[in-house]
């Protein structure tokens, strides 16, 4: 769920970049140093880029009756983890406004939060919580894709609530509005992006061990290669 | 290929400098967005799409198809907007909801213009590899760059496979509506990775020190296209300080 361009007040718009900036800064960092230690990396992490556009364009079907696209950012973050993912969702958002129209270079700090930031990290969280109390990992890429989804979900509810809030009741009427009028189309989709992940990561222990030992993200005996 | 990409690429403006054009179109965003809707954001927005259709010569129906999806957000976040909730579960019309949401929605279709002026003249190839010189460091640009490159033969795999996956019934039922798309991301992430591989082995074979830096165009800038520019904006501030002296 992107925040159009222009939407957000000024002050709001510049706030969420300061916000955001830090944890660009340091997964930049990370990426760098990352290249320079092993210059081949910087293909592998263009094409997890590449991958993580196209996973968001992806048409899924929504309980809702219409198709919806999947965030992408619980997946990404399992896979690439997520102070990766804060730079190279900062890219694939980037793109997506100049592209796409989706979103904005003046809201892109605030979208950047929500779902290159705070996205890929409660969904790694959440996965690693899972895996740790012994859930199984169709269970925790579940979880993690579809709370990595509501959470940004509701970043971007809390975003749009402390730009506009209600004249009677301040934030928390204004959190319910927008969570309520987004929940329509959010919920579901959630759903829909966890069974989602959770078919993409059994078809890829099937099809691309390598590339997952590679990634680091499984243990050697999880994968069917 | 995107539409707005290719409208960029085959545009009238493909050849100016893309700081000449990332100077008009984010300087008119910057006035949608900062300015007071009346009269800042409405002469902003009127004045990109008026560039847009008229001397950049972007078809209208790219813009519009372009438009679609944040129009959409925007009319459905508006609504919040337009009332008020006193007490939990009780929502009532507010009587001033109607004039902020003008305000807001008049300053996100104003910016969105601007937004589509760059997009639709500026392309991204030409702007990647010019993004050091804002201090973004090489190995970001660079992991951009790459990115952009297989951007589009991933979207083409991914559409191929749905075509395949749709002639193949594919999409009848739920069920198999998840497996074909789940099949869709899988094929992608294959090719992703298996295109990454042979551009390593490409690079090793012809020397990769780890290096992916670029020849860019040298293209001049244009001084009255410059100084137009600027003529633009400070006109828009100052009708903006006149009509509007509180702000």
């Amino acid at each position: 769920m992107h925040i159009a361009e222009g939407y957000l007040p000024p002050v709001q718009a510049a706030a969420w970049f300061a916000v955001s900036a830090p944890f660009v800064v340091h997964g930049s960092r990370a990426l760098v140093r990352q290249v320079r230690q092993d210059p081949e990396t910087k293909l592998l992490l263009g094409a997890a880029g590449a991958f993580t556009f196209v996973l968001s364009a992806l048409k899924i079907p929504s309980v809702t009756g219409s198709c919806s696209h999947p965030t992408g950012t619980g997946l990404g973050a399992v896979l690439f983890r997520p102070p990766v993912m804060s730079v190279l969702g900062g890219i694939v958002l980037l793109f997506q406004a100049v592209l796409l129209a989706h979103g904005g270079l003046s809201t892109l700090g605030a979208n950047i939060f929500s779902m290159a930031i705070i996205g890929p990290w409660v969904a790694y969280g959440v996965y690693l919580l899972v895996r740790r109390a012994g859930g199984g990992l169709g269970v925790a890429v579940f979880a993690a894709a579809a709370l990595g989804d509501l959470a940004t979900y509701c970043v971007t509810s809390a975003q749009l609530a402390l730009a506009f809030p209600d004249p009677s009741t301040g934030f928390a009427g204004a959190l319910a509005k927008f969570g309520g009028i987004f929940a329509v189309t959010q919920i579901p989709l959630a759903v829909s992006e966890g069974l989602l992940s959770v078919l993409v990561i059994r078809l890829l222990t099937r099809t691309s061990g390598d590339d997952l030992r590679r990634l680091g993200v499984f243990r050697a005996a999880e994968v069917r290669a | 290929m995107f539409a707005l990409d290719a409208a960029a690429h085959t545009g009238v403006w493909r050849s100016r400098h893309p700081a000449e054009k990332a100077l008009l179109s984010l300087g008119l965003l910057a006035c949608a967005v900062i300015l007071p809707p009346w009269p800042g954001a409405a002469l902003s927005g009127a004045a990109a799409v008026v560039l847009l259709v008229g001397p950049a010569r972007v078809a209208p129906a790219v813009v519009l198809r372009a438009a679609r999806v944040p129009l959409l957000f925007v009319a459905t976040s508006t609504v919040p907007l337009l009332v008020t909730m006193p007490a939990p579960a009780r929502v009532t019309l507010d009587p001033a909801g109607p004039a902020l949401a003008a305000q807001t929605a008049g300053r996100s279709v104003a910016a969105l213009a601007c937004l589509l002026l760059f997009s639709a003249t500026t392309p991204l190839s030409d702007v990647l590899p010019r993004l050091h010189r804002l201090g973004v460091p090489p190995a970001v640009s660079e992991v951009a760059a790459l990115t952009y490159r297989m951007l589009f033969l991933l979207m083409e795999s991914a559409r191929a496979v749905r075509a395949a996956q749709a002639a193949r019934l594919g999409f009848r039922t739920w069920r198999a509506a998840y497996r074909s798309v789940a099949g869709q991301a899988g094929a992608v992430f294959v090719r992703a990775f298996d295109r990454a591989r042979r551009l390593e082995e490409g690079l090793a074979l012809r020397g990769y020190t780890g290096s992916l830096a670029v020849q860019v165009e040298a293209l001049p800038v244009s001084p009255p296209f410059v100084a137009a520019t600027v003529g633009l904006l400070a006109a828009i501030v100052a009708a903006t300080v006149l009509v509007a002296p509180t702000w």
